[in-house]
């Protein structure tokens, strides 16, 4: 069973009275282990198609399944807690809480589940140490460069164990090397511990690792292949 | 500290400047309120402990009927009788036995209309401070032609020390009795009205002036606890005959009363002004720090924060602001009182106003558990409240607008 379904999701946005159409007619599965780059110029709607799959935004019209329940039937409360229980969100400009310090940053998805202060702060530092970032521990996110940021990120988004990270153009800040050593990071994630990845993307060295690749076009997938 | 705690302190912090100035209006509006509540307070509290200081006492015992109407007709024929019961309430600390008659003073050179006030010198001496007000020559001693007067009175008949003053009164068979008195002492209290109008002898020539014999008008009570008078009254009503009424001072100066309740409300009105200040500076800072920090709080929810915990931590801020800017207020607010409550605050400039309120030229704030309720709990309270709004308006959007919003 696939892990996200959608089917015949449209998203229409309304400014000033008049309709532009961000996605029409899109039907997708993902399934457990895959790592999926939809790839599409800027405006060709994959960041509204990622928000949809990771609830949070609505669908004008079409469904969304994940672990094959309809998330429109889902109230806010239980929409919170598949997100922090079962997905993890990686974004363009890293996003971390900029009064908590690295550490604390990834802790605070498990600070939501309810975590104690000691078990949260060792599962912080394995996943830090993990990922190489364990020196980071301490610093403040004004203290990091991006490339340590979104790593620092990219923890937060899999301390919870998530079934699905969703990454919003996680490169689009970095330069060459940081970008390839992270997508390096989360292709290991993707084969050692099964962690699926759906990526919004149109750069080039994210979608080259794409095993597969949606393309997106005004709003419609014009290519659906496996690498 | 929980870690939505810590965000909270550390977001308070983000903008010093802000946080500062914000906390800095709570300080003085805080440090503003008690020592208003703590003055009116005082106010109004030396205003009844002058008056039950100075006469009323806590309690008073006579005849019933005679609140209502005061002549010595009205007397309490038997005081032995209550005087026992009184003797076995552990709670009366002392008692003391008055004659009290309207009548005429008159001296060489002029005379007025006046409340005789015959007194059992040594007992009236524990309940009221009649002796330690005396400004000139002494208390009533031995001698049965001894009066104190006012200084007011003094000079309205141009008397001294040893002075001769005749005191008429009608004794109970209606006819006009007259006493000659020397003056013995000369005394000020805080209330002038009191004074222009109450001259104080010894209670048997008050007796012998008004032909009564042994009887009395009135039993002045003093008890260990001014605070359980209701349940006092309550007590000293189940022992003492019908046939006699037992007045507290709240009776006794029902518009005394009826002003302290009056202050509390107005100080309550004050806090709500003062409040209504501070809530629209906490509003504004919190609209203000929560449209700066929508896209994070968009990311927060994102990753699954819910919306009770985002509007907890907004509050959460608030309210730190709000204690932070309270305890510095209360304690500014304090040392201040401190300072006056030793010192007083001496409003000399305004004596003759004062003095006819019966409150004495220089006041001492007071402040109680009341007071401090007041000043501790309802300004953080207060920015809780401010912070509701803000609050409302971070968790209504949907993660992705706020993600968005500029």
């Amino acid at each position: 069973m696939a892990i996200l379904r959608t089917e015949n999701l449209y998203k229409v946005y309304d400014s000033n009275g008049i309709s532009v159409t961000a996605l029409q007619d899109i039907n997708l599965e993902i399934h457990t282990g895959d790592f999926m780059v939809l790839a599409g110029p800027s405006g060709s709607g994959k960041t509204t198609l990622l928000n949809l799959l990771g609830s949070l935004d609505k669908p004008t019209k079409g469904k969304v399944f994940f672990d094959g329940e309809d998330l429109a039937v889902k109230t806010k409360k239980e929409l919170s807690n598949i997100r922090l229980n079962k997905m993890g969100f990686i974004f363009q400009a890293y996003n971390l809480i900029p009064v908590l310090t690295a550490v604390e940053n990834v802790e605070f998805p498990m600070m939501l589940l309810g975590y104690n202060e000691k078990d949260r702060r060792k599962k912080a530092v394995e996943i830090m140490s993990y990922l190489g970032i364990e020196d980071l521990v301490n610093k403040r996110p004004n203290q990091m460069s991006g490339g340590q940021q979104q790593r620092v990120a990219v923890a937060r988004a899999i301390v919870n164990d998530p079934h699905v990270v969703l990454a919003d153009e996680p490169t689009a800040n970095l330069d060459s090397k940081s970008g390839a050593n992270l997508l390096d990071l989360m292709g290991k994630m993707n084969r050692e511990k099964n962690i699926t990845f759906i990526f919004a993307s149109h750069d080039f060295h994210v979608i080259e690792r794409a095993k597969i690749l949606v393309k997106i076009e005004d709003g419609k997938i014009i290519e659906n292949q496996t690498a | 500290m929980s870690m939505l705690l810590k965000i909270s302190w550390r977001n308070i912090w983000r903008q010093k400047k802000r946080s500062l100035i914000v906390m800095s209006s709570i300080v003085v509006g805080t440090a503003a309120v008690l020592m208003m509540d703590s003055f009116s307070m005082g106010f109004v509290y030396q205003q009844l402990n002058n008056q039950i200081s100075s006469h009323v006492g806590h309690f008073q015992i006579n005849s019933k009927g005679y609140n209502a109407n005061k002549v010595i007709k009205n007397r309490i024929k038997h005081p032995s009788e209550i005087e026992k019961k009184l003797k076995k309430l552990n709670f009366v600390q002392a008692y003391s036995r008055r004659v009290l008659a309207f009548g005429m003073l008159s001296s060489a050179e002029g005379s007025t209309g006046i409340t005789m006030v015959g007194i059992d010198a040594d007992n009236e001496a524990k309940i009221t401070s009649i002796k330690s007000q005396i400004i000139k020559g002494q208390y009533i001693g031995n001698n049965p032609r001894d009066i104190i007067i006012s200084s007011a009175v003094a000079k309205k008949l141009n008397v001294d020390i040893d002075g001769k003053i005749v005191m008429m009164a009608a004794s109970t068979s209606g006819k006009v009795q007259s006493e000659l008195f020397r003056v013995k002492g000369i005394f000020k209290t805080n209330n002038s009205s009191f004074d222009k109008t109450h001259i104080f002898i010894p209670i048997h020539t008050a007796q012998k002036l008004l032909n009564i014999g042994q009887d009395i008008t009135q039993f002045v009570v003093l008890t260990d606890n001014l605070d359980k008078i209701d349940l006092y009254k309550n007590k000293l009503n189940q022992v003492i005959d019908d046939k006699y009424e037992v007045l507290s001072y709240k009776d006794i100066l029902p518009l005394l009363v009826f002003y302290i309740e009056l202050s509390i409300e107005m100080m309550a009105l004050m806090y709500v002004i003062i409040g209504i200040a501070i809530l629209f500076g906490i509003i504004n800072t919190m609209l203000m720090s929560v449209f700066e920090r929508i896209q994070e709080f968009g990311v927060l929810m994102s990753i699954g924060m819910k919306s009770r915990q985002i509007f907890i931590m907004v509050i959460q801020e608030a309210f730190i602001l709000g204690v932070l800017g309270t305890i510095a207020g209360f304690i500014v607010g304090y040392v201040i009182y401190l300072y006056f409550a030793v010192n007083g605050m001496d409003l000399s400039a305004f004596s003759d106003s004062l003095v006819s309120f019966g409150v004495g030229s220089v006041i001492y704030p007071k402040i109680d558990v009341n007071v401090m309720y007041r000043a501790l709990f309802i300004i953080p309270l207060t920015t809780v409240v401010g912070a509701v709004y803000p609050a409302l308006k971070a968790i209504r959007l949907q993660p992705t607008d706020a993600m968005r919003y500029i």
